[in-house]
């Protein structure tokens, strides 16, 4: 049935590929640009008045419509500019190509001077106002209005995203209370793998924002985008040449981090021109890097096993990109390009703790010293092809992602002394630990050495064809196409532990001067750290005294790696279709993926010994059709309405369903993976109000509500028997795997509001305010972590891992001609990271708020001086077990900030 | 178009910048497969009575990541040439003179089961200098484990006191002269061989089966983790004793009944043994009274271990040793006092 139903759809889309389109429509094509400053205005509307008829610019203000022949009149609105009407007689079967020149009606967007700031967000806001879903957009200047070095930083300003730190840096994003599993992450349209091991969100503090025209988050979904998005999907655009203008731009500035009293830089080029007498040829290529010096003070403890570290981190970041667009127009109708990006994140860390525990009267003293790198490259090749009739735009896209961990050490020595501590007041914990930081009191424990290698690549291709047409006195967009992806994931793993049998030199042997003056501001001694060079050293020197422990090496190794293929096949139809100031957009989206594993059981003995490793493979296969529908009402000009009513689902975690089982005999306990995992599906409805600003602003409301079947949770399942189906080989073994069969609700409030308070008088009309707020409320059912052998049945409701409350930002600006000072706060309501095996073990971040101040001068038309500062408050990163009285951990990086010059070379003068 | 390829230029030197990463001061280990064949002690002690005639110190290679990759837990690869070991003594504790304990001495390792080398007449080239304590062997390839057999004066340290003060050798591997083999010794190791006094607690212990007080407290103590002693008739047992080694205590009851095995080839009528072993975490030694910590494993149906816990205290007059124990067994606990005669 299933098959026969995929069959039916594949056959009712190759019958509309070879439908015939009507010559009797005309192809409009053109660009609209400042009639000053010649800048692209994308997002801009193009409607033929009274027609029913209209489209929206594209990032590059270009456009493409078909209308009926006769005379029309061609109206061309964007937010801050003059509304311009064209007359025009089209042609039957003709091909009209338009140049428009709009002018603006606020003076600060043709200002040269600062042109770059408020022409961002009126490019922003115009997409936003005139796409058909609902979504948030970012351009590349509204990116530089904030102190946000990379991708995730920059959305944490977008209303409804919340974002994960490390290290005091954004690493995902989680949109709309949902985990970042459930938001999928494109470049350029197109899904990129992860470099990371086991799971397919990415990270982005791996891209830098400097490589990006502008991000959307699509907080709706339509048949044409991947349906595996719940909380949104999250587009990242690269930067296309623009003019015939050589166009020279970049950055080049420093800074300084204060706990680590170290310097940091980062520079920016790049060149864009396009080339001949029709500007046929376009080239562009960006480059930039970062380098980061900075670090965190730490403590955390672990209250069930009573223990309590302090931890002193050092790290050197790096972020490298090269990016770059060669398109060429052969003429009006017919485009290719070439796409492509680069982005590498490396990550030299320096851990260096003290682990106390008082049950055993033991204090461990350990550095690890670990360098990671990830790299992502994205390649999408393409074209754009409009016919009278029809348009066909094809992409081909390489992609991948690569986590290297070449090394990761730890050097561990103990030392049996007495401690104890309290941390009951959840600020400091209070520790008595006399002899602690005599690095002499230390012998050796064990050294590991370890490193890894992710890969995740994905081949995709796709089409899809634009139909033309007319109901009555309406018209409409019929568009349907299809995909194919084809992805590859492995990752492997060294881990290679050595102990000793030996009597080793103590600790002082290998230690060194602090890194820091202070640690938390002087609270804390933590001594001489051991210096894991040193240590290496003396490794090498004397590898006789070390024993390799072959047998967890052979267990991690099997364990973690793994082998994996998925092969996804789409299709969509839709139709946009415009009722006067109503838009549907309609459609249908059939999803089928075919996933294959390979990896490797471990079974340790009823002794604890290590009795065998299997390979073991796994398949399963799923489909999903997916109505969408989407409603846009224009109450008024500048205020719209709107509806959304979309399936979608979440794929799992490869770490969830790769086979890779650990059957512990002796513990009687196995963890296995889960093949048969189902995705998550999920009804969206979204209800959302907008009014624009006429001077380049926006006011917003809207109701979201999610509706998740199958949620994935992990479950125990007492007294079982491995393997759950056929013979039983091991019996009365409590078994976890994740698994489907529960039910999550989500429901949420947004709103926004920025704009230009001109409204105000003298220097407070200067003042320019941007906020928004989302609240989230969601329930999810799960087995009860109180069940056991006589009610393994019993549930519990929670809420959804991810979800914070309460999520918004604020920012008030001072902004003239040449001066922009700014204030902008983010707040994280608290939420579930880590669900525990009961209650008071549930990990939840700590609400956080950081302020941050940016400030920038413009000398001319070409360059801008500007300094950041970003975590002015010294917000800590905290977490805490069940209740805020049990902290699990307070980080504090104190503040960092950086200034520099920005020039734009290309400007007209 | 010279602007353009010299902005170019910049935008690479850019990015080549951005691909630098700096290791300072980082050193890269030795790989696995870099990492040589180590020699070293296979326990750091070992310990007979004080009137023993011979101690014994194994040498072997540490294990390794099979080749073959059907030993997951790891496997001995032996060598692929004989090389020579040099070790010596390190230190001596409460023996006066060494070279007047220590006689000679002789290597060998195991071929199977029921043979050795020194059997196969294979020499192993073990030389000692009780003087300078220095010595050395041949460590043969295609072979996991050899043993140096230390020859002793058993009267030297045999005395009739319980001595106040430990009496122990310790030794150290000083190197390896191999000619082409990646092979290094463990020299920080070191193997402690310690005399017991047989006038402490070291040493076998008789308890009389055919005391029935003494008896039944046995079968009470032990029978709670061995269903045999539990069932056991005083009239079917031969003898039952304790015995104290350096690391375990072995409870052994020796049945009247006996049953033929097969002795590398040769038939052999033997008494049937009931035995337990625990592993010392605790004892007092060298006093005449102390305590007692042993934990044993009790193998359950499905093969998992079941620890048990005996502790308690003991005191030594003359050849008499009191024992007051007490046996756990998750929430079962027994105690027991047991007289014993040496």
């Amino acid at each position: 049935m299933k098959k026969a139903g995929i069959l039916s759809f594949l056959l009712f889309l190759t019958s509309l590929i070879w439908a015939q389109p009507s010559n009797e429509y005309v192809l409009l094509k053109g660009v609209v640009d400042d009639a000053q400053n010649k800048s692209k205005l994308g997002g801009a509307s193009i409607q033929i008045r009274g027609a029913n008829n209209g489209t929206i610019a594209d990032l590059n203000g270009a456009f493409t419509l078909y209308s009926l022949p006769g005379q029309i009149q061609l109206e061309i609105s964007y937010l801050g500019y003059r509304d311009t009407l064209l007359q025009l007689n089209l042609e039957p079967g003709s091909i009209r190509t338009l140049q428009i020149h709009l002018t603006s009606s606020t003076p600060e967007l043709n200002s040269v001077v600062i042109s770059g700031y408020l022409q961002g967000q009126a490019k922003a806001l115009n997409q936003q106002k005139n796409a058909d879903n609902i979504k948030n957009i970012i351009s590349s200047d509204q990116i530089g209005r904030f102190p946000d070095p990379n991708a995730a930083e920059a959305l944490q300003r977008v209303p409804g995203v919340n974002i994960e730190r490390d290290q005091g840096e954004g690493r995902y994003v989680l949109v709309r209370g949902l985990a970042p599993q459930f938001t999928n992450i494109n470049i350029n349209g197109e899904q990129i793998p992860s470099p990371e091991a086991d799971v397919r969100f990415v990270a982005l503090d791996a891209i830098p924002s400097d490589q990006l025209a502008s991000i959307e988050v699509s907080k709706t979904l339509s048949p044409d985008m991947d349906g595996d998005a719940v909380g949104g999907s999250v587009n990242l655009i690269t930067r296309m040449a623009q003019s015939k203008t050589p166009h020279i731009s970049g950055s080049l500035a420093g800074g300084y981090n204060t706990l680590m009293q170290k310097p940091n830089w980062q520079g920016q080029l790049q060149f864009d021109q396009r080339f001949g007498k029709k500007e046929k040829l376009g080239l562009l290529i960006n480059s930039n890097y970062y380098l980061n010096q900075l670090g965190s003070d730490n403590w955390e403890q672990a209250p069930n096993d009573n223990e309590l570290e302090l931890r002193d981190y050092e790290l050197t970041r790096t972020r490298a990109g090269l990016s770059g667009t060669v398109d060429y127009r052969f003429n009006n109708r017919h485009e290719v390009y070439v796409r492509g990006i680069y982005s590498r994140f490396t990550d030299r860390e320096w851990r260096r703790r003290y682990v106390f525990i008082p049950e055993d009267d033991e204090i461990e003293k350990l550095t690890k010293d670990r360098f990671e790198s990830q790299s992502i490259t994205a390649i999408n090749i393409g074209g754009k092809h409009k016919f009278t009739g029809f348009y066909l735009n094809y992409e081909g896209q390489y992609s991948r992602g690569i986590q290297n961990t070449p090394y990761d050490h730890e050097a561990a020595f103990i030392a049996g002394l007495p401690s104890s501590f309290s941390a009951a007041n959840g600020k400091f914990p209070i520790l008595s630990a006399d002899g602690f930081t005599n690095s002499s009191n230390y012998e050796f424990d064990e050294v590991s050495y370890g490193g890894s290698y992710a890969k995740d690549q994905n081949i995709t291709g796709k089409f899809e064809i634009g139909i033309p047409y007319k109901t009555g006195s309406s018209n409409g967009i019929l568009k349907f196409g299809a995909k194919a992806r084809f992805k590859q994931k492995s990752y492997t793993i060294t881990s290679d532990i050595y102990g000793t049998d030996a009597e080793l030199p103590t600790a002082d042997a290998f230690d060194e001067d602090p890194i820091k003056s202070e640690f938390l501001k002087g609270r804390f001694d933590m001594g001489r750290p051991i210096q894991m060079g040193l240590f290496n050293r003396f490794f090498n020197a004397n590898p006789g005294l070390f024993e390799l422990d072959v047998e967890s090496k052979s267990i991690d190794e099997a364990l973690e790696s793994f082998d994996a293929t998925e092969n996804v096949y789409a299709g969509f139809i839709m139709s946009r279709h415009q009722f006067s100031k109503l838009t549907f957009t309609v459609g249908l989206r059939f999803e089928h993926t075919d996933v294959q594993y390979d990896s490797k059981d471990v079974i340790i003995d009823a002794q604890g010994d290590l009795e065998a490793i299997r390979p073991v493979s796994g398949t399963s296969s799923y489909s999903f059709l997916l109505p969408q529908i989407q409603a846009k009402y224009e109450l008024s000009r500048y205020t719209n309405l709107r509806a959304s009513i979309a399936s979608s689902y979440a794929r799992p975690n490869f770490g969830e369903i790769i086979p890779a089982q650990e059957i512990n005999r002796e513990d009687r306990v196995a963890n296995l993976g889960n093949p048969a995992l189902k995705p998550t599906s999920a009804l969206n409805l979204d209800l959302m109000l907008e009014h624009y600003f006429g001077n380049v602003g926006i006011a917003s409301a809207g109701i979201f509500y999610k509706k998740l079947d199958d949620f994935i949770y992990r479950r125990v399942i007492f007294n079982g028997t491995y393997p759950l189906t056929g013979t039983p080989i091991v019996p009365r073994i409590d078994i976890i795997q994740a698994q489907n069969g529960n039910t999550a609700n989500l429901v949420g409030l947004e709103f926004a509001f920025q704009r230009k308070l001109d409204f105000l008088p003298g220097f407070f009309s200067k003042l320019n305010l941007y906020t928004n707020y989302t609240y989230t409320h969601s329930r999810a059912t799960i087995q009860s972590r109180e069940a056991d052998e006589t009610k393994p049945d019993a549930t519990e409701k929670f809420r959804l891992p991810g979800q914070a409350t309460h999520v918004g930002n604020l920012a008030l600006a001072y902004e003239n001609k040449k001066l922009v000072v700014r204030l902008a706060a983010n707040f994280n309501g608290e939420y579930l990271t880590e669900v525990g095996g009961n209650a008071s073990e549930d990990l939840y971040i700590k609400s956080r708020m950081q302020l941050d101040f940016n400030a920038s001068y413009a000398i001319n038309n070409r360059f801008r001086f500007f300094a950041e500062a970003l975590n002015l408050t010294n917000q800590p990163f905290e977490s805490y077990y069940g209740s805020k009285a049990v902290m699990a951990q307070r980080e504090f990086y104190r503040w960092w900030m950086r200034f520099g010059v920005k020039f734009d070379l290309g400007l007209s003068k | 178009m010279k602007n353009s390829m010299l902005l170019l230029g910049s935008l690479l030197l850019l990015f080549i910048a951005g691909c630098d990463k700096k290791n300072t001061d980082l050193v890269m280990p030795l790989k696995p497969g870099d990492f040589p064949q180590v020699i070293k002690f296979s326990d750091e002690v070992g310990g007979e009575l004080e009137n023993t005639d011979e101690f014994s110190i194994a040498l072997t290679l540490i294990d390794r990541v099979d080749p073959s990759g059907e030993e997951p837990g790891g496997t001995i690869v032996p060598l692929t040439e004989d090389v020579r070991v040099n070790f010596t003594i390190s230190d001596v504790n409460g023996i006066a003179a060494v070279d007047s304990y220590i006689k000679g001495g002789k290597a060998l390792y195991e071929i199977d089961d029921c043979t050795s080398s020194e059997d196969e007449g294979i020499d192993l080239d073990f030389q000692f200098d009780p003087v300078t304590g220095i010595g050395s062997v041949v460590f043969p390839e295609e072979v996991e484990e050899i043993e140096l057999v230390f020859e002793v004066d058993e009267t030297y340290l045999d005395d009739a006191e319980l001595n106040e003060e430990e009496r122990s050798i310790e030794f150290n591997l000083l190197s390896v002269d191999a000619a082409s083999e990646n092979v290094v010794v463990n020299t920080g190791m070191v193997f402690t061989y310690e005399v017991l006094d047989d006038e402490g607690v070291d040493g076998a212990w008789d308890l009389d089966p055919e005391n029935p007080e003494q008896f039944a407290a046995f079968k009470n103590l032990f029978g709670l983790v061995n269903e045999d002693i539990a069932n056991l008739d005083a009239a079917d047992i031969e003898k039952i004793e304790i015995e104290f080694e350096l690391e375990e205590i072995k409870v052994v009851v020796e049945l009247k009944e006996t049953e033929l095995i097969d002795e590398c080839g040769e038939q052999e009528e033997v008494n049937i043994e009931i035995e337990l072993e625990l592993e010392i975490e605790e004892l007092t030694r060298l006093l005449a009274e102390g305590e007692i910590e042993a934990i044993g494993e009790l193998e359950q149906e499905d093969g998992s271990l079941l620890e048990y816990t005996v502790k308690g205290n003991f005191w030594i007059e003359g050849n008499q040793l009191q024992l007051e124990l007490e046996n756990e067994l998750e929430d079962e606990t027994v105690s027991a006092i047991l007289r014993l005669t040496r």
